[in-house]
């Protein structure tokens, strides 16, 4: 274990350590371009070069090995010289389009501009190196060449982390830009993570472009609710609008985020949002829904027809609800919190095997609360004993084909009208986990609770609450009056 | 003295021989490996490619232990503008390199040899390929050789036209089918070089000196020359001399005696203004510098130069310095891979000032701000390609200071 002195202060670090991280588990942060913690060493930014004793020239910090007995300074004459020199060789070319970019506010030249540099350009009468701009790169990235410094952070994810390599750096000298590789296109899955990754505005999200300037943008870190991997992300939002979810780098579970669960925000604020309720296929208003809905199950619960079935899509609190609905104010046997799930990431990045998002969450519902498998729930439907099935939208896609032998009135919880199944009686909407908090527990076992970054429609409530009005038109108090009273009698571990 | 390298009618595998070409492979294949690379260090030899490293001491760093296998290659990537000294020697004795690279495969336990010669040598590879296949027919290379049990194959690789191959992780990089770009070090090849094993890098003059260093022993080539550098030298002398061409001489010669003895002098009329000494991106000596300056790796460095690969540029009176550093910028600017920041972007920028000052539109502000452009890329790159453009910025503008200023007040050129 080398020690190694660092601006005066000593640190003891794991032998193949970087001086770079050595730094920085001092607290000390040396600028970077190329270096990225998950990506291969690059060394070609030159804007992390510090100056080691008994070295004769500069050292990258990304790229040299702490050693033991090292001496290295990071903010002296010479560092600082380079790193000017370095912010002023790679402005030369750039646009400086700024007022139209939209990195800007977060933009790495821009930030290391102000903190290393505020220097004058001294670069005048001289053309710049122009290059292709605006270049739409798949169904999710636009490339801008003039404004890329070719750290190649880009290339190498492509090559390392999707291992798809379609990217690469054509040309030679100044002329170098970012390509694609012939035959290929940039739809990897994770491609938006280019967006993420890249220092400065050459590569931007197509969802993302030109719909709002970053320094108005509110940060909120939540869960991504796209599959069973429960990544760790932050919604960017303004005005009870979501404008982009990024992936919060964390140990545990990703450092990246798949673009199908990055794009998942945008089901909840789309055309597509359902803020009313839904008899057959007219729109109604909620509350007379709900009592349409409360009269069809009045209507069945005498015969004992009704049944509930849980959903690995549905917080904790919710399905928890769910269960206290059919326990304790319909009265009845027939409900189900029973999942199949096989779990584990499929591509060996983040897709899971289990595209729900709370298998795990389901199973502590079920040793609190009960409940038949779901074999036997299809099993009774199928038989004709049930009239009335209460679900989740997507929940009830798993025993559709019982539901459609029986001919069983489907009512069912959704937050989006793409998700309502056909032939389905009443859709009730409930507050999505953008909007309303929710307990998850991903396929690690590690249990997680959202924090909503906006508010839910007007009108549109919890599923909890909607649950709890439920039970009380059926003549039963639940006493739901937070998402928390749900959890009760949930040995949450 | 005798020529050790570049010799007459030894070009055909049978004059070679008969020249006692192929003993000292016999010699050494007689001796242990470790033996043979005490000699090379013995003999001083350093590399001949620019950088003079010693060549012994390079060998020695392969690992003992390494398993897999090990790999020799031979740079003939001659590309610094000025130098054409391996061509000449590949021409005249290819057998002399063919016969080096066999020693040292021996010496570091490799099996095979990669000759990467630069593209427009098309005659040259032609003749070394001729001269491989003769080589082999009478098993000085290939299995067995010479039945010692030592199995030696050499192939060529032509490179496909960039400057930066010449360097030597560029130049692996190339040879395994990627775009030549130089990777960052450590590690260096010795230990993870040419497809992740531990590799050798010399150039064609390093290897042609070692059979004569195996007949005649280490320290014999050692007392040639001047201290610390050893051996004898090529000299590639272009420009305004009445005898341009290569020379072989002992390092420390002077440069006095390579122009007056070797060249026949300047042409008529001509007055020496400057030197180049060792390749274009090496540090410019005035005539007077140049004058008293001795040709070998520690004389030039104390004169603030460098030996580079032995291509001395001789500039008279009648050339502008201005418009000859255009020209180099606009080949390194060329030549950049692109790769490193200060030299991807400086590079273009110096031959862009370098431009306005050729056409009239610079003024005197833009000489500081053009030495300040390499000072910032001195150095801070993963290869030494942006010190070679740098270098001869600074020395031009620190020597020839008065020639840019009168660029810029003048607007004009006067020796147009």
């Amino acid at each position: 274990m080398p020690t190694l002195t660092i601006d005066g202060k000593p640190v003891e670090v794991e032998k193949g350590t970087s001086i770079l991280e050595a730094a920085q588990k001092l607290g000390v942060y040396i600028p970077r371009y190329c270096y990225h913690p998950k990506l291969s060493v690059s060394g070609n930014c030159r804007m992390c070069l510090v100056e080691v004793e008994k070295a004769p020239k500069l050292l990258t910090a990304c790229s040299t090995e702490a050693a033991e007995g090292m001496v290295v300074r990071t903010v002296s004459d010479k560092v600082k010289a380079a790193r000017r020199d370095v912010l002023e060789y790679l402005l030369i070319n750039h646009p400086l389009d700024c007022p139209i970019c939209d990195q800007a506010g977060e933009c790495g030249l821009q930030n290391y501009y102000m903190d290393y540099s505020l220097a004058k350009s001294r670069f005048k009468n001289e053309d710049k190196v122009r290059r292709q701009k605006r270049r739409a790169l798949g169904p999710h990235l636009v490339l801008d060449n003039e404004r890329c410094i070719l750290c190649t952070r880009c290339v190498r994810f492509c090559a390392e982390v999707t291992k798809t390599a379609e990217l690469e750096v054509m040309g030679r000298g100044d002329h170098s830009h970012i390509d694609m590789k012939e035959g290929k296109a940039l739809d990897n899955g994770y491609s938006l993570n280019i967006a993420d990754i890249c220092p400065v505005g050459a590569w931007t999200s197509r969802d993302f472009r030109f719909k709002q300037r970053v320094w108005f943008l509110k940060k909120t870190p939540t869960i991504c609710l796209g599959c069973a991997t429960g990544c760790l992300i932050e919604a960017h939002h303004n005005e009870n609008t979501i404008y982009r979810t990024v992936p919060l780098p964390n140990p545990e579970t990703n450092t990246w985020l798949c673009d199908h669960g990055r794009l998942a925000y945008k089901a909840v604020q789309g055309g597509d949002r359902l803020v009313k309720g839904v008899i057959k296929n007219g729109l109604i208003d909620f509350e007379p829904a709900l009592r349409e809905v409360a009269a069809r199950i009045d209507e069945a619960r005498g015969a004992g027809a009704v049944a509930v079935l849980g959903s690995p899509w549905l917080s904790i609190e919710d399905n928890a609800a769910l269960a206290r609905l059919a326990k304790d104010a319909l009265k009845t046997e027939n409900y189900c919190f029973d999942f199949a799930s096989e779990q584990g990431i499929k591509d060996g990045i983040l897709i899971n095997k289990d595209p729900s998002p709370n298998a795990n969450g389901l199973r502590l519902v079920k040793d609190a609360h009960g409940g038949i498998s779901q074999a036997e729930l299809s099993s009774r439907i199928a038989a004709g004993q049930i009239k009335v099935v209460l679900a989740e939208a997507r929940a009830a896609g798993l025993i559709k084909d019982a539901l459609k032998a029986a001919g069983t009135r489907l009512i069912v919880f959704a937050a989006n009208k793409g998700e309502i199944p056909a032939a389905t009686y009443a859709t009730l909407p409930y507050a999505s986990y953008f909007e309303t908090p929710g307990t998850f527990v991903n396929y690690q076992g590690l249990r997680r609770r959202t924090t909503p970054p906006a508010e839910a429609p007007e009108g549109v409530k919890p599923l909890w609450a909607v649950v709890n009005k439920l039970a009380a038109y059926s003549g039963s108090s639940l006493r739901l009056d937070s998402a928390e009273d749900a959890l009760k009698g949930i040995d949450l571990k | 003295m005798e020529n050790i390298l570049l010799k007459d009618n030894v070009a055909e595998i049978e004059a070679y021989f008969a020249a006692g070409g192929y003993k000292p492979l016999k010699k050494a294949l007689g001796l242990k490996p470790a033996e043979v690379i005490e000699e090379v260090k013995k003999s001083n030899l350093r590399g001949r490619g620019g950088a003079g490293f010693p060549c012994g001491l390079k060998w020695s760093f392969i690992p003992k232990d390494a398993e897999g296998p090990r790999y020799l290659v031979c740079n003939a990537d001659e590309g610094e503008p000025g130098t054409f000294k391996d061509r000449e020697l590949i021409l005249k004795n290819p057998h002399a390199l063919i016969e080096g690279m066999a020693i040292a495969g021996y010496a570091i336990g490799a099996g095979h040899g990669y000759i990467y010669i630069r593209g427009e040598f098309a005659e040259e590879t032609e003749l070394l390929q001729r001269s491989i296949s003769a080589a082999r027919a009478k098993g000085f290379l290939g299995k067995n050789i010479l039945g010692s049990g030592f199995n030696f194959e050499i192939f060529t690789h032509r490179g496909a036209g960039a400057y930066i191959c010449g360097e030597e992780t560029a130049l692996l990089e190339s040879l395994e089918g990627f775009k030549g770009q130089p990777r960052l070090k450590p590690p260096f090849p010795a230990i993870k070089g040419l497809f992740g094993s531990p590799t050798v890098i010399n150039n064609v003059e390093t290897l042609a000196a070692v059979p004569a260093i195996i007949a005649n022993g280490g320290d014999w080539y050692a007392a040639i020359g001047n201290g610390k550098s050893a051996g004898t030298k090529l000299f590639c002398v272009s420009g305004p001399v009445n005898k341009p061409g290569v020379f072989e001489l002992p390092l420390g010669v002077s440069f006095r005696e390579l122009l007056e003895k070797s060249c026949g002098g300047l042409k008529p009329g001509k007055i020496l203004k400057a030197v180049i000494p060792g390749g274009s991106s090496t540090p410019v000596l005035t005539a007077d510098e140049a004058m008293a300056v001795k040709l070998d790796y520690e004389s030039l460095a104390a004169a603030g130069s460098m030996l580079g690969s032995g291509a001395v540029i001789v500039i008279d009176e009648s050339q502008c310095m201005v418009k000859l550093l255009q020209v180099l910028a606009h080949f390194y600017h060329h030549e950049s891979c692109g790769q490193c920041t200060p030299c991807r972007e400086g590079c273009g920028w110096i031959e862009r000032i370098m431009n306005r000052f050729e056409e009239g539109r610079a003024d005197r502000k833009d000489i500081d701000t053009l030495y300040s452009v390499a000072d910032g890329m001195l150095g801070r790159t993963i290869c030494p390609l942006a010190d070679a453009m740098a270098m001869p910025v600074m020395s031009f503008i620190k020597k020839f200071r008065a020639e840019f200023e009168a660029h810029a007040d003048g607007k004009t050129c006067a020796k147009k």
